[in-house]
C-alpha cells in the first residue's frame, strides 16, 4: 500500500492519475470490540469522520481512546501508527491519557505516549496556518509508526466564537467549513490517515422538524439529558463530513430496592446515567445505535 | 467523386483534388479568399466553384444526409428517443416516477441533505448500469468521481452481492439461462468501475476535460457519476463570477459527452437554506444559474421517517415524488419489510 502511495505522490499530476483502483478501507479499532461492530470495524481511514455530543458524553475520552489504540498493530485492529491530536477546548488531559494507557496491554519498551503529538489551536486562521505544517509534518515524519490518526478536539470551539450572526459572516463561515474539510480530505486521502473531529451540540427550537423544516439525518434519535438537540455548525459543516456519530446521555432513575418503597414514603434512588452512541450516517453501514459506558479502563460498549 | 459532379471547369476540378478538397462538406464553411489562396486561383474563381457547392451539397440531404453535421430532423430523434434504454434505480417506485430509470444521453441532478442516500444510489447506479438489458441495465462500465472520500469499496461489494443474487433469481424463474452463460460475480462488478479520486476543483475541471479523450478509448463507459459536483466549489471561491463561469462550462462539456456517447451523466449534488418570501427554504446548492446546467433534477428529502425521492425538474416528465428505502442489500422500494432490513 505504501508502494502505491509513494508512486502517487512522485508522479506529475495529471488526469490519467487520478484514476485510482478503489482500495478496501482500513479501520481504525475504537479498542472496544463492541463499538467495533457496530461501527463496521472501527474508524475508517481516508474518511472525515464527526463525534457529535454535548459536554461532559465522551467526546474526549473516545478520542484519547483512538490516541491509543491507532498504535496497536494492525493485527489487533489498530493501524500501528502515531497519532497528532489538536486541541482548541482545554489541553490533552495527560493523566487520564496516562491512566487509559496503562489499562492496554502495550508491551515493555513502548510508550503510548511518545506516539502523540499535540498542537493547541486558537482560531480558525490559526488552523488554516498550521495545516501547511501538519501536511509537511506527516510527509517528513520518518518513524516505524507513521502519522495515521489526527484529531481535532474540536472543531465547534473554533467557530463558534469566532462568527457573527449575520449573512456576510455565515457565508465567509461556510467557505471556510468546506475549506478545512477540503484540506482535511486531502491529507486523509495522500496519506491513508483517519481524521477525527469533534463537534458541539445546538438546541432544537422548532417543535416537530429540525431547524426551519430541514431534517439533517435522522433526527428522531437526537435527544440528550431530555433536550432535543442537533449538530451544531448547521447543513453546510454536515457536506463536509463522511460519517457522523452522535453521543447522547440520558439520566435513568434506578430504585435500588427493586421498586419496593420504605415505609416513610421516600425511596431510596440514585441516578444512573445511560450513554448511547447513534451512527446518525455513515457510507458503508447503516443507522445503528449502541449503548456504551465509560469507565476507569476507558469508553466500551455495551451488548443488550 | 464529390467534386466530380460539381458544374465547373476540368482544370478547377483537377486543382481541387491535388489541393484535397474531395467531398463537398469541406467547402461548405470556406471563404473564397481562403479557397482562392489555397487553390491559388482568383478570388472570382473561387467565389464561383463556392456559389455551386452549397447548391450541389443541398441536394444531396434528400438521399439521407444532413445540411449541417449533426443536425437532425426531430422525427428522426423522437425514433432514437423510443430505442434508448434507461438504467434502473433498484427501486420500482422511483423506476416509475422516472419513466423507467436514469435516461441516457441527459444530465441528471440528484441532491438531498447528508445521508439521505445519495452516495447509496450513486453506487448503486454504477452497479446497475452492467446490468444485462433485460434486467435493467446497459450492459456498459461506469465512470465514479469521488470529490468527498464517500465511496467505500465494501458497500461497492455489498450491493454487487445483492445485485448478482436478485440477477440469478431473476434468471431462474424466466429460465432462460443459457448454458454457456456465466452470472457476473461481485469481483467483475468492482472492475468495471472507473474510480477518479478528485482532490481540488482543479484536478475536477482537469478531469471533466480529459475525459472526452478518455471515452473515445472506453467506449463501453455508459454512466458518469460526479459524487459530488458541488464540494469542491463551496471552498475558498472570492470570486462568484469566476465560479459560475467555470461551473457553466463544466455542464456544457458534460452535456457533450452524455450526447457525443450516449451515456448517463448523474451529478450528486449537496442543498443549502435559502432565504426567500420570508423564510428559510432547502435548496440544491451552486445557486440559480446552476439550476439551468441539468435536464433533470431528483431532490431526496425526508418524510417523517422515509425517505422520498422528487422530480423537480425534468423537461418530459411530471413532477411526482415515490418513497424509497435504503436497505443492507441497497436502494430498494420502501416495503414494511424493509424495515426490518434497516434494524438488522
Amino acid at each position: 500500500m505504501s508502494e502505491s502511495l509513494s508512486r502517487r505522490c512522485c508522479q506529475t499530476m495529471t488526469p490519467e492519475n487520478l484514476l485510482v483502483r478503489p482500495r478496501p478501507t482500513q479501520k481504525c479499532t475504537t479498542g472496544c470490540p463492541v463499538l467495533d461492530r457496530c461501527l463496521g470495524g472501527g474508524i475508517p481511514c481516508r474518511s472525515v469522520t464527526e463525534v457529535v455530543g454535548e459536554s461532559g458524553c465522551g467526546k474526549t475520552q473516545l478520542c484519547l481512546q483512538l490516541l491509543l489504540s491507532a498504535q496497536l498493530p494492525p493485527s489487533r485492529g489498530g493501524l500501528s501508527a502515531s497519532s497528532l491530536y489538536l486541541h482548541s477546548e482545554f489541553p490533552l488531559p495527560l493523566r487520564r491519557l496516562h491512566q487509559l494507557s496503562r489499562a492496554r496491554p502495550f508491551g515493555p519498551g513502548h510508550d503510548p505516549l511518545e506516539g502523540i503529538f499535540v498542537h493547541p489551536l486558537q482560531s480558525v486562521d490559526h488552523l488554516l496556518d498550521v495545516m501547511p505544517k501538519v501536511e509537511s509534518f506527516v510527509e517528513n515524519f520518518k518513524s516505524q509508526f507513521p502519522v495515521r490518526l489526527i484529531v481535532i478536539d474540536s472543531i465547534a470551539a473554533l467557530f463558534r466564537s469566532e462568527f457573527d450572526n449575520n449573512p456576510l459572516d455565515l457565508r465567509r463561515r461556510s467557505s471556510m467549513f468546506f475549506k478545512i474539510s477540503g484540506k482535511l480530505k486531502l491529507l486523509a486521502e495522500k496519506f491513508d490517515l483517519a481524521v477525527v473531529v469533534t463537534n458541539q451540540v445546538v438546541d432544537l427550537v422548532a417543535p416537530n422538524e429540525g431547524i426551519n423544516g430541514l431534517r439533517i439525518g435522522n433526527l428522531g434519535c437526537l435527544v440528550s439529558s431530555g433536550r432535543r438537540v442537533c449538530a451544531a455548525l448547521g447543513l453546510a459543516w454536515a457536506n463536509c463530513v463522511n460519517l457522523r456519530l452522535f453521543l447522547s446521555r440520558d439520566k435513568e432513575i434506578v430504585s435500588t430496592m427493586n421498586g419496593v418503597g420504605d415505609e416513610c414514603g421516600c425511596e431510596p434512588m440514585h441516578c444512573r446515567t445511560r450513554r448511547r452512541l447513534h451512527l446518525l450516517f455513515a457510507p458503508h453501514i447503516p443507522d445503528t445505535s449502541c449503548e456504551y459506558v465509560i469507565t476507569r479502563e476507558g469508553f466500551s460498549g455495551v451488548c443488550r | 467523386m464529390e467534386v466530380g459532379r460539381l458544374p465547373i471547369s476540368a482544370a478547377l476540378k483537377g486543382k481541387l483534388v491535388s489541393a484535397g478538397y474531395t467531398s463537398l462538406s469541406l467547402l461548405s464553411s470556406l471563404s473564397p479568399s481562403h479557397l482562392a489562396r489555397d487553390l491559388n486561383i482568383s478570388e472570382n474563381e473561387a467565389l464561383d466553384i463556392l456559389k455551386h457547392a452549397p447548391l450541389d451539397g443541398r441536394i444531396d440531404t434528400s438521399s439521407g444526409h444532413h445540411v449541417i453535421n449533426g443536425a437532425q430532423t426531430a422525427w428522426d430523434m423522437l425514433h432514437e428517443e423510443e430505442l434508448l434504454t434507461r438504467i434502473t434505480t433498484s427501486s420500482v417506485d422511483i423506476d416509475n416516477i422516472l419513466g423507467g430509470g436514469i435516461s441516457c444521453r441527459e444530465v441528471t441532478e440528484i441532491g438531498g441533505v447528508p445521508g439521505i442516500g445519495k452516495t447509496q444510489l450513486g453506487i448503486q447506479l454504477a452497479v446497475n448500469v452492467q446490468l444485462p438489458v433485460h434486467c435493467g441495465g446497459l450492459g456498459g462500465k461506469a465512470i465514479y468521481i469521488d470529490t468527498e472520500g464517500s465511496f467505500m469499496v465494501e458497500r461497492v461489494l455489498q450491493i454487487a452481492e445483492a445485485c448478482r443474487d436478485d440477477m440469478s433469481a431473476n434468471n431462474a424463474l424466466s429460465q432462460n439461462v443459457h448454458a454457456g452463460q456465466v452470472g457476473m460475480q461481485p469481483k467483475d462488478f468492482l472492475e468495471n468501475i472507473l474510480y477518479f479520486r478528485v482532490c481540488s476543483y482543479a484536478e475536477q475541471i482537469a478531469l471533466i476535460n480529459y475525459l472526452d479523450k478518455f471515452m473515445s478509448e472506453h467506449k463501453d463507459v455508459k454512466i458518469i457519476i460526479i459524487d459530488s459536483i458541488t464540494f469542491h466549489f463551496r471552498q475558498d471561491f472570492e470570486d462568484m463570477a469566476l465560479r459560475t463561469r467555470l461551473l457553466s462550462g463544466m455542464a456544457l462539456k458534460l452535456m457533450k459527452l452524455a450526447k457525443k456517447f450516449c451515456l448517463a451523466v448523474v451529478l450528486l449534488n449537496q442543498v443549502t437554506t435559502k432565504f426567500a418570501e420570508g423564510s428559510f427554504q432547502l435548496t440544491l446548492a451552486l445557486g440559480d444559474s446552476w439550476s439551468h446546467a441539468c435536464t433533470n433534477r431528483i431532490i431526496l428529502y425526508w418524510n417523517g421517517n422515509e425517505r422520498y425521492a422528487y422530480i423537480d425538474k425534468s423537461p418530459s416528465l411530471r413532477s411526482a415524488s415515490a418513497p424509497y428505502a435504503v436497505t443492507a442489500r441497497g436502494i430498494r422500494n420502501n416495503v414494511s419489510n424493509c424495515k426490518r432490513i434497516k434494524l438488522m
